[in-house]
């Protein structure tokens, strides 16, 4: 601030003599270009609120849809992480089993390959575990013996589809083994949650794409509305020395903040979505007696989205002040 | 300051609208360029503000030939020049103060003396108190004097007017003449383009002819140059 007073108690004597501009002041003037077309830029927005509305409202739900889109599939995932931890497959050990005979097991089941690791769950554990869990703890005390077997949890190291097969083997070697009653693994539903996953995340891309593209075109569209409006200005501008870039700066801070307040709508869109489902959701994950919640987009979520749109927005100003620009030319 | 060395332009419509074009204006020189409308006058002006290109021949400015230039030093060019339209060319959308203030704001002038010049140049067409005016609520006559002040705020060193008197009476063309007079008084080569024949007449400048893209007369005594 100190600087910048001195610069301009100093400057008129200067200038008074000498044309030239100092390059400290052209530096200057280049920031106060840049804030006061920011804030023109803002007013001539606002000026016409319904036209931003509409344009706005059009890139917000452009920029949401994809969003939302990706949001569902990033809560299938964490209810895939769920899954994966499910890919563990429980080997019910037969009711008669000796305790030497389950000890052989536990050592035979260790040195098959491809597992990452063995869980022995005895019988009174396993009848702990249900008391607590279940809520059917007295109810249970009526029966005079354990009605539940005792358990083997195997945890392969395979983690993604590819390696499902091996996970396959290991299930055909571990029921083959001396006192398994039976090994279960709900593994064609987890292979099919995957590929689905696999494929929508395509999807999504892809109408993500398009309609950042969709987007582009209606910021390039408004910008050159908007180009057109302001030829004399451009004219005069260009005539009494105004460079290329000088021209250029209104439009594309015109496209930044058209870009920038579709996506913030549209993460407003979003979080309101969120709010709105979440309780659904949630009582929904409580019937089920699922760990789920609906996760929403978080803060950095929200900041990619506004870096998207903002950067859109320049692009679009951009593909529109250079099909445009070069043809207003004073004549 | 001007040099024109057999220039001629050639529109892509066919039109020759200057044909070998030869003259020389000094630093601090003030002309008129006269002739009947068609005869290239807002040509020659266009070629000097580099709207149109010469199709051959060469143009000095400052000893500097302005074919050479390329498109993207054109704007620092334009900015040694001060240019007056007929149609005065001022935005509707922003006051007089934010008109003439235009070239100052692109030369990167601070605002403290973007201020300062401003009001020098208002107050040098007696326009000082219709600075917060928009230009349309001012008359033909204070909307051109609006426009010469945007041309000389800069302090340019060539001042090109393009029919500033058109569409005003003759008193307040004598008296936006005088306005050019003073600047020329100041070391501002003066160029005006003007069918007021009347009007030059009774000024005592150097006064060239043009007709049907011809240079007839080139302002110099025989044996001047």
């Amino acid at each position: 601030m100190a600087g910048s007073n001195k610069a301009n108690r100093e400057a008129p004597s200067r200038g008074a003599r000498d044309q030239k501009v100092k390059l400290s002041d052209r530096w200057r003037s280049y920031r106060a270009h840049h804030s006061s077309t920011l804030r023109t830029t803002l007013a001539k927005i606002f000026g016409e609120p319904i036209q931003t509305l509409l344009t706005v409202v059009v890139i917000a739900i452009a920029l949401a849809l994809p969003s939302a889109m990706f949001l569902v599939l990033h809560n299938v995932q964490q209810l895939g992480t769920g899954i994966e931890s499910s890919q563990q497959m429980t080997v019910f050990v037969e009711k008669t089993a000796t305790r030497s005979a389950i000890e052989q097991l536990s050592e035979d089941i260790e040195q098959l390959a491809h597992v990452a690791s063995v869980t022995y769950i005895s019988e009174e554990q396993a009848l702990e575990e249900f008391k607590a869990s279940s809520g059917f703890g007295s109810a249970l005390q009526y029966l005079d013996k354990n009605p539940l077997p005792a358990v083997f949890l195997v945890q392969p190291k395979t983690t993604n589809t590819a390696e499902i097969t091996h996970t396959q083997d290991l299930v055909a070697a571990i029921a083959a083994l001396n006192a398994v009653e039976e090994v279960q693994i709900d593994m064609l539903w987890m292979q099919r949650l995957l590929t689905i996953t696999e494929i929508s995340q395509k999807l999504v891309l892809a109408i993500g794409i398009a309609l950042g593209i969709g987007v582009l075109l209606v910021i390039g569209n408004t910008i050159r509305l908007a180009i057109q409006s302001r030829r004399d200005e451009i004219i005069v501008v260009k005539l009494v020395g105004g460079t290329d870039a000088y021209v250029r700066r209104p439009f594309l801070y015109t496209g930044l903040l058209l870009g920038l307040l579709g996506a913030m709508m549209a993460s407003l869109m979003l979080v309101t979505c969120v709010v709105w489902l979440g309780r659904s959701v949630n009582a929904l994950a409580d019937l089920y007696q699922s760990q789920f919640h609906l996760v929403g987009p978080g803060f950095s979520g929200i900041l990619t989205l506004w870096l998207i749109g903002a950067s859109i927005g320049v692009m679009g100003a951009w593909v529109a002040v250079m099909q445009h620009l070069r043809e207003i030319e004073p004549k | 300051m001007i040099r024109f060395d057999n220039v001629s332009k050639r529109y892509e419509s066919g039109l020759e609208a200057l044909k070998r074009v030869n003259f020389e204006l000094e630093a601090g020189e003030m002309a008129f360029l006269t002739g009947p409308s068609g005869a290239g006058k807002s040509t020659l002006l266009k070629l000097l503000m580099l709207m149109e290109r010469p199709s051959s021949g060469t143009l000095l400015i400052n000893g500097k030939n302005l074919n050479r230039l390329s498109r993207s030093s054109i704007p620092s060019y334009r900015r040694q020049i001060g240019v007056v339209f007929q149609n005065h060319q001022l935005l509707s959308d922003r006051t007089v103060f934010d008109n003439v203030a235009l070239p100052l704001q692109i030369l990167g002038y601070p605002i403290s003396e973007t201020g300062r010049r401003v009001r020098a140049a208002l107050d040098g067409v007696g326009l000082l108190e219709k600075e917060a005016n928009n230009p349309l609520t001012l008359s033909g006559g204070e909307q051109q004097r609006v426009g010469i002040a945007r041309a000389v705020v800069h302090k340019p060193k060539i001042l090109l007017a393009d029919e500033p008197t058109g569409n005003l009476d003759p008193k307040l063309s004598t008296e936006i003449m005088s306005l050019f007079r003073r600047f020329q008084s100041v070391g501002v080569t003066v160029l005006i383009a003007t069918h007021d024949i009347n009007l030059i007449n009774r000024l005592d400048h150097r006064i060239m002819y043009l007709e049907d893209g011809i240079m007839a007369d080139n302002g110099v005594p025989y044996g001047g140059e």
